[in-house]
């Protein structure tokens, strides 16, 4: 009969390698969590001088924007029929201070609407410029 | 009789080295955080063709509880202009982008100054957007 040695040592797995695995896991987790967007459109605004000298001269399209509905010169316009329009009205003019659409905004249109817009008007071949209401504090004795 | 010296071996220790990265790595990624805007909350509108944006200069954000934020400090819309004046310097056109990133639901209020101060601050503006697939 053969009988087996035992040793009594104790068997540990090697740690060296422990703080490499962390080091791994760690960059990949960073790798995971950084999956934020980096993708959008540029817009090019003209300087607000550019613009109020552009207004003075040539004669622009204008929306206005509120919370649902998209107005062109005053007539309101369905979301489907605004490019096709955008593009009629700036056919023919082929300055760029000629194609600047001037865009009013309500003060509570979200941004999603705002975006909606003003991507279509691109599209259209039209140049964005915004037309922002001033505030004016008065302070009453 | 010449004894022969017993030669010890003299190693530096580098059972620790993974420690220390590790200690390296969560310093560098807190640092980086404080000039980061990835901790905010916010969704972004959706768009149709939208195309890879090119390297922040500056980063500036609204987020869900209508705070502003520049390159991930708190600030407020009086101070965005001198703030985006003085970080972009004398930088060349092409590199002078700020990314914007707005949350979808926030007022032409809140975000129409910003797109103004970031235009007279010579900034090449960039909405960072979600595709719109449909």
């Amino acid at each position: 009969m053969k009988i087996r040695r035992q040793t009594g040592l104790l068997i540990e797995p090697p740690g060296v390698a422990t703080g490499d695995i962390a080091f791994n896991l760690i960059v990949f987790f960073l790798v995971c969590a950084s999956t934020q967007p980096d993708s959008g459109r540029k817009q090019n605004l003209p300087k607000s001088e550019q613009t109020q000298q552009q207004q003075e001269k040539s004669e622009n399209l204008q929306i206005d924007l509120t919370r649902t509905l998209v107005q062109i010169n005053g007539e309101p316009v369905k979301m489907k029929d605004f490019i096709p329009l955008v593009k009629a009205k700036l056919s023919g003019k082929s300055r760029p201070e000629d194609k600047v659409v001037v865009v009013k905004s309500k003060k509570d249109v979200p941004y999603n609407h705002w975006i909606a817009v003003t991507t279509r008007i691109e599209e259209a071949g039209g140049i964005v410029t915004l037309q922002i209401e001033e505030e004016q504090q008065q302070i009453v004795p | 009789m010449k004894l022969s010296r017993k030669k010890l071996k003299v190693e530096v220790p580098s059972v620790a080295m993974g420690d220390i990265a590790f200690n390296l790595l969560v310093f560098f990624v807190i640092l980086a955080r404080a000039q980061d805007d990835r901790h905010l909350q916010w969704t972004p509108a959706r768009a149709r063709s939208i195309e890879s944006a090119a390297p922040a200069a500056v980063r500036i954000a609204i987020d869900k509880n209508n705070d502003l934020f520049f390159n991930g400090m708190k600030t407020s819309v009086g101070q965005l202009k001198d703030l985006i004046t003085q970080r972009l310097g004398d930088l060349p056109a092409g590199k002078r982008t700020v990314w914007l990133k707005v949350h979808d639901e926030t007022a032409a209020l809140r975000f129409e100054p910003v797109i103004e101060a970031i235009s007279s601050a010579g900034g090449e503006l960039v909405h960072i957007l979600d595709e719109d697939k449909e």
